[in-house]
């Protein structure tokens, strides 16, 4: 049973390892995934401590429907408090680690302290043994596993790692698996680092026991045919997600150098098509690859074609790879995207955010604020390809003053360059934004502001707000399953509605992410796909669990609160620049320069974008502070927290 | 005219590399997700982005039918594949070093060899494989659609020479 | 737990909305729907004048590629000169 899978608490420092089950009152709470994991957080830590240090705990999981027939079961969810942020931190990576960590009886890894040496976690049907890494200390992300592979002498061995950017500290650096699974995102990886924890592998051939398995059998090829069905899902699996990228910039929506502009002009040699294109050895319908049990394979594989790296093999880009490395920068290259991509692969880093930050530091060079003196002599421009592939070394090695300075992450970076570079900096709690502009998409520069791990697209971004869909069409998606009868619209320049559209998407990812699964499998691309309704029944049918579509709702509500508690906790108020639910005063001030007629001109207007502020704040049951009223708390039954029920 | 019997066609580069063939299977026979327990694996180079699974041929002249001390291999007249009948099998594993695709399992957790019994006419790893790397045809028309492929190759290579011959 | 297997969920009705073959514009205001001709390499909004270049995932199913970088850019400017602040207008010429 899914249900019987354990979590193990694991000091590092002491070598104690106490594994326990999950009791089912805390699955009917939380269910898994990052749900748990966010109970767990801020049950297993305290205030205050520093996310580098013993003290800090971090959580590994598979959601609850890890491995079994739910389609794309494969997520592997890490948490812990951020390095980057110094709130929640908060990653999600695909690939094929958590089945193995399920099979391998595991559902929850809590781990604590720091290990006097570099060690590995080797979990294997239902023990777990803490080994000497020494050998594995300064390898790249694939060495590692490949190594442990050996060792251990199984080639279906499946690790969650830290690069060399997690070894040395930088504050953004992933958890990866495979060849580029990334949980990439609030530096988890630098997290693994400063436990000296080079890698979790795993490898099991435990059964789970499938509730009802003709049922699932059954409701899963009808999951699949709606998932699969889906246009966005068809263009994935052909073009991977560079094509949102390709499609933002065509009407304006992304970034170039640093937000000053909001499209890269002339970009054909990035475009998604291209890759394909030139990628011929391994990109196309069938030269894309899936994540466990996935039928909408949107991962290109591919080889460099040229340049110093030719003929390396690896998989991607992603969007984030396309805009950190293409547009933002403004190096319009293919083979600069693909070799940037390569290298936060191998040295496993945020490739969004250290994309972010050079770009940043770009834009701090040619305004004279960073000199060729803090440089070592790198005329850190936009356009220079070879300054970007530089500066990912210097940062994940962090060589030199400012290799060294922006490993630090952006708002730390920030107080040692001094002068007015934070102004510069395109953030939301500390974390950069993805390289897509919201000045034009209201509902979108809302989840950006307020999303509980700092800026991001993948915590409430209401993707579907740009199709321009009729308003029955997202009244049938926005009023389910707890009814909704305010103000939708359609037009996705407006800032009508666009509160609850954000709630509501914040609530639905909770859902998969508590799940395990992809959203590309769910309402955030496309919005035929499967959410809240059709969730129940592939709970039911692989665990047994009965749950209503609003049982998962108050789950999702459940967990997105307590986030919001542990955020409170360490200091997030709502105004605060660095750790608030606010943007760069860029959105408000300069209006966009390019793209579509429409989009010329548009800036995020302060009056409403605060009062879109207070309603989401009040859709949440949160007071004009965001802060959880005593009464929302105890409707949702987290008064008592921290209650330590595991 | 005798049934033709169909077979797993598996064209190994269209695979993704997902794994779910792996799943239904062990949910199919076994009730529980649990890739060591299913009929059908994807073998992996990972580095190079090489996925090929592997299942059982159903041989004519089958090794594992040949080397079974106790005689519980047969070849099921309807579906044409070869059966395990566990009621004779001794679980001896002989007919597992014999197989010369590894396709013969042992399950660890039932205690008994596994194979891939075509689920009674509706193998799952097909049912679910939505780029077709696994398919269910009948016998004869496998060859017939290697042929197809090679013929295309051959008459896209003959344009290209063509191309190459008209610039000089 | 009596799950109605049969129903069909909220988001599986939506599926009959589902249209082939077209796309919308990409200005905000127009998104008015674009059907190119089969295999068709390029179209022009009747609305509102913006061109795209067109990629074909399959026979019946044409995606945006791009912008035709030199209409578009210049209905762009036109608009830039229109609706921006000189000082902003100028950042874009630099």
């Amino acid at each position: 049973m899914a249900l019987d899978r354990k979590v193990a608490y694991i000091d590092l420092a002491t070598g104690n390892i106490e594994t326990r089950p999950i009791p089912l009152d805390v699955r009917k709470k939380y269910l898994g995934g990052r749900g748990l994991d966010a109970y767990l957080l801020y049950n297993h830590t305290e205030k205050g401590i520093d996310p580098l240090g013993p003290k800090n705990t971090l959580m590994i999981s598979a959601g609850i429907l890890g491995a079994t027939l739910a389609s794309a079961s494969a997520r592997t969810h890490i948490m812990a408090k951020s390095p980057l942020t110094d709130l929640l931190g908060s990653a999600n990576m695909g690939g094929f680690f958590a089945p193995e960590l399920a099979w391998a009886g595991f559902h929850h890894l809590v781990i604590k302290g720091k290990a006097k040496d570099p060690v590995y976690l080797w979990i294997h049907n239902g023990e777990i043994e803490i080994r000497d890494a020494s050998n594995l200390w300064g390898k790249t992300v694939t060495e590692t596993q490949w190594a442990i592979r050996e060792e251990l002498d199984d080639e279906d061995v499946k690790c969650a790692v830290c690069g060399p950017a997690g070894e040395n500290l930088v504050r953004y650096a992933n958890v990866m698996t495979g060849i580029k699974n990334s949980a990439g995102r609030s530096g988890m990886g630098a997290v693994m680092g400063s436990k000296n924890l080079k890698a979790v592998a795993a490898r099991g051939t435990m059964d789970i026991k499938i509730a009802h398995p003709m049922d699932a059998l059954n409701y899963n090829r009808r999951f699949i045919d709606q998932i699969v069905s889906a246009k966005v899902n068809q263009t994935q699996g052909t073009l991977g997600t560079p094509f949102i990228w390709g499609a933002t910039n065509s009407w304006g929506g992304v970034r170039c150098r640093n937000f000053q502009y909001n499209q890269c002009e002339y970009a054909d040699d990035i475009e998604p098509e291209r890759l394909d294109e030139i990628a011929t050895e391994t990109m196309g319908p069938y030269h894309m690859t899936g994540c466990f049990g996935c039928q909408v394979h949107c991962r290109a594989q591919y080889k460099i074609p040229s340049g110093p790296y030719a003929g390396k093999y690896d998989e991607g880009p992603e969007y984030t790879s396309e805009g950190a490395f293409g547009g933002e920068p403004d190096c319009k290259n293919a083979v600069t995207v693909l070799t940037s991509n390569h290298l936060v692969d191998q040295w496993g880093v945020d490739n969004l955010e250290i994309g972010s930050i050079i770009s940043w530091a770009m834009e701090l060079f040619e305004e004279g604020i960073l000199t060729s003196k803090d440089t070592d002599g790198l005329e850190l421009r936009f356009g220079n390809d070879e300054a970007l592939l530089e500066m990912i070394r210097r940062i994940c090695f962090r060589e030199g003053w400012l290799g060294d300075t922006l490993a630090e992450g952006g708002i730390q970076a920030s107080e040692k360059i001094g002068k007015d570079s934070f102004e510069y900096l395109i953030q939301v709690k500390g974390m950069s934004n993805l390289h897509s502009d919201e000045r034009a998409t209201p509902a979108l520069a809302l989840g950006i502001a307020t999303g509980s791990r700092g800026s991001d697209h993948l915590r409430s971004r209401p993707a579907i707000d740009l199709y321009h869909l009729p308003e029955e069409v997202l009244r049938k998606v926005y009023g389910n399953p707890v009814p909704y009868d305010g103000p939708l619209s359609s037009d996705h320049t407006s800032y009508v509605g666009k509160a609850w559209m954000v709630f509501w998407q914040e609530l639905c990812y909770m859902g998969v992410d508590c799940l395990g699964i992809c959203k590309y499998h769910t309402t955030f691309l496309g919005a035929t796909l499967p959410n809240f309704e059709d969730w129940t029944k592939v709970l039911y049918y692989n665990t047994g669990l009965e749950m209503s579509p609003t049982d998962i709702w108050g789950i999702a509500e459940r967990c997105y609160n307590i986030e919001r508690l542990f955020n409170l906790r360490e200091g997030l108020t709502r105004d605060d620049p660095r750790k608030g639910d606010t943007l760069n005063h860029r959105y408000f001030d300069e209006p966009c320069l390019r793209g579509a007629p429409d989009v010329i001109g548009a800036t995020i207007d302060r009056k409403k974008f605060h009062k879109m502020i207070d309603e989401y704040y009040e859709h949440h049951g949160w007071d004009e502070n965001g802060v959880p009223t005593p009464e929302t708390l105890k409707r949702l039954g987290i008064d008592k927290e921290p209650s330590h029920l595991l | 005219m005798e049934p033709m019997g169909k077979v797993l066609m598996i064209n190994y580069e269209k695979c993704t590399g997902c794994r779910l063939c792996e799943l239904v299977c062990s949910v199919m026979h076994e009730g529980v997700s649990n890739p060591s327990r299913s009929r059908i694996k994807v073998v992996k180079w990972e580095s190079e982005g090489l996925y090929v699974p592997i299942s059982c041929q159903q041989c004519q002249d089958a090794p594992c039918v040949n080397v079974c001390p106790v005689k519980a291999l047969s070849r099921d007249e309807t579906l044409d594949f070869v059966e395990v009948d566990y009621d004779v099998c001794i679980g001896c594993r002989a007919c597992v070093s014999a197989c010369p695709f590894g396709a013969m399992s042992f399950d660890v957790i039932a205690k008994k060899v596994i194979k891939c019994d075509l689920c009674d006419g509706d193998p799952q790893c097909v049912r679910f494989c939505e780029i077709e790397a696994v398919e269910y045809v009948d016998a004869d028309r496998v060859s017939v659609f290697k042929k197809r492929d090679a013929a295309q190759r051959l008459s896209a290579a003959q344009k290209e020479a063509a191309a190459l011959q008209a610039q000089l | 737990m009596a799950i109605d297997t049969e129903k069909l969920s909220g988001a599986e009705t939506l599926r009959k909305t589902r249209t082939y073959g077209k796309f919308r514009c990409h200005n905000p205001s127009c998104m008015g729907r674009l059907t190119p001709a089969a295999g068709e390499k390029q179209v022009r909004c009747p609305v509102c004048g913006m061109e795209f270049r067109v990629h074909w995932i399959r026979p019946d199913f044409p995606r945006i590629r791009g912008p035709v970088w030199d209409v578009n850019r210049r209905l762009a400017e036109e608009a830039a000169a229109k609706k921006l602040p000189k000082k902003a207008a100028k950042k874009e010429g630099k």
